[in-house]
């Protein structure tokens, strides 16, 4: 709930009055509003994954998550995914990509995000909507109860981000706000 | 001129230890994650193309915060020179540290620096992909770049090349050929005797100018609207860029456990306008 507020706070410091719709530059003070409600959205993801791939997250718990994690996303919304030993990239839809790391067959995962990120600039589309990029970097290992830790790695995310502007009539009055979304993830392996 | 290059690498070093720590604190409340182990790596490493174009141009401070028009530091040719020191693939044996020498100096010239532009032309995007050709997997090396459409951006491609496509061409120009021709004399029976080569379909390429260079993207955009061509998947990725007056470079990606990674200058040539005018028409086809 505090979260959802203080996403509400953001997305209301994002609106405008602007009627000028599909030709608005953004501002480099608009952009880092705008890189900061994408970081949260992110932030949200790096959570819903940490949870998703819990093994104590009971069964139902975690096709909520997941219901969650997948409203984070534009529809159509893919992760890439390739390794080290396999550089052509795997595909699969946002909710096959958090189903399969549900049932990853570990005794006990461990997810940690990196604390370095990299936003970068927000390029114009040719239908006027925006679209940037951010990386992040995650540590995954996967236990087993006799062996101990079976699989180590990290991974380099690059997160497609869009953001549009939207409308919404509040009191009769047609609102301006910028809106975001996430789009395709590329996961690399990185190198050890 | 080799101690300068040695001496800037070490340099390179504590301009990152010294602007990750910085950055540690500075960032601290913007952070996205929870692990507190080493990361000057990922720190250091050129992550997206777009960060690459941020340090060659300056555009973003020590501690990778994006400069804008008007802030202090903003293309400040002392902390290029830093940056640009460290765009370089220190383990290409491609590049030679005199090269990369003279193409730092002619960039940072206080006179005229040079700054790459994003939106800008001359630089493409070399995408090697898979695909399915009768039933067999071949890699195509797709070519692309940056095109302006209303006020926004999108990459199109400019070019594709297939050692496979290639093969139909094989006869072109070929002066031993003394069998596969149409008489000179053909239109005076309104080449009638048309028909017979035909009759020998594999070896329809005698019959073409000596001259002709296939166009390899027409041919990529009909094999897949016949279904002839299933993509697959992408694979390797670089950037060639003609921007720079007198060079060519290009960009690739080093995923390695090392400061030196990420998108950096894996070639580096020293090339007249002449000379890249005819490099680029590998990358754009013959549209301008």
């Amino acid at each position: 709930m505090k979260k959802l507020v203080l996403s509400l706070i953001l997305v209301v410091s994002l609106i405008t009055v602007s009627m000028a719709q599909t030709q608005e530059e953004i501002s480099p003070q608009r952009k880092q509003a705008i890189d900061s409600l994408a970081l949260e959205k992110v932030r949200d993801l790096s959570k819903y994954i940490s949870i998703i791939g819990n093994k104590d997250t009971p069964w139902s718990e975690a096709q909520r998550v997941i219901e969650r994690a997948t409203e984070l996303f534009m529809e159509g919304s893919e992760i890439g995914v390739s390794s080290l030993s396999r550089p052509d990239v795997n595909y699969y839809k946002v909710r096959e990509y958090f189903d399969r790391l549900m049932q990853l067959n570990y005794d006990r995962v461990n997810i940690e995000w990196y604390k370095i990120q990299y936003v970068s600039d927000l390029e114009r589309q040719p239908d006027g909507s925006y679209v940037g990029v951010i990386t992040i970097y995650q540590r995954f290992q996967g236990y087993d109860r006799e062996k101990g830790l079976v699989y180590e790695d990290t991974t380099k995310k690059d997160i497609t981000v869009y953001v549009k502007r939207k409308e919404t009539q509040i009191g009769g009055r047609l609102i301006g706000f910028w809106d975001v979304m996430l789009g395709d993830i590329r996961v690399k392996e990185t190198s050890k | 001129m080799r101690n300068e290059s040695c001496r800037m690498k070490n340099g390179t070093l504590s301009f990152f230890i010294l602007f990750f720590m910085t950055t540690w604190t500075g960032n601290a409340q913007t952070t996205i994650g929870t692990i507190s182990s080493d990361e000057t790596v990922f720190y250091a490493q050129t992550k997206q193309m777009n960060q690459f174009f941020r340090r060659f141009n300056g555009e973003e401070d020590a501690a990778g915060k994006r400069l804008y028009s008007g802030d202090p530091g903003y293309h400040d040719l002392k902390a290029r020179r830093k940056f640009i020191n460290i765009l370089f693939d220190n383990q290409s044996p491609l590049i030679t540290s005199d090269q990369k020498y003279v193409f730092t100096e002619e960039v940072l010239n206080k006179k005229t620096p040079y700054l790459l532009d994003f939106h800008g032309k001359d630089w493409f995007a070399e995408l090697s992909t898979v695909f399915l050709y009768k039933k067999e997997k071949i890699n195509i090396i797709l070519y692309l770049k940056l095109e302006k459409q209303n006020d926004g951006y999108k990459w199109v491609f400019s070019n594709a090349w297939c050692d496979r496509f290639s093969r139909y061409f094989n006869h072109i120009g070929d002066t031993t050929n003394l069998k596969y021709f149409l008489h000179p004399m053909s239109h005076e029976v309104d080449f009638m005797n048309m028909h017979k080569i035909f009759q020998d379909d594999q070896n329809i390429d005698y019959y073409l100018e000596d001259h002709y260079i296939p166009d390899q993207l027409a041919l990529f955009v009909m094999l897949v609207k016949d279904e002839a061509l299933k993509f697959v998947s992408v694979n390797n990725l670089k950037f060639h860029i003609f921007q720079v007056p007198n060079w060519y470079f290009e960009v690739s990606y080093f995923n390695r456990n090392t400061y030196n990674s990420g998108w950096l200058i894996s070639n580096l040539v020293r090339v007249n306008e002449k000379e890249k005018k005819e490099l680029l028409k590998q990358y754009r086809n013959s549209s301008p």
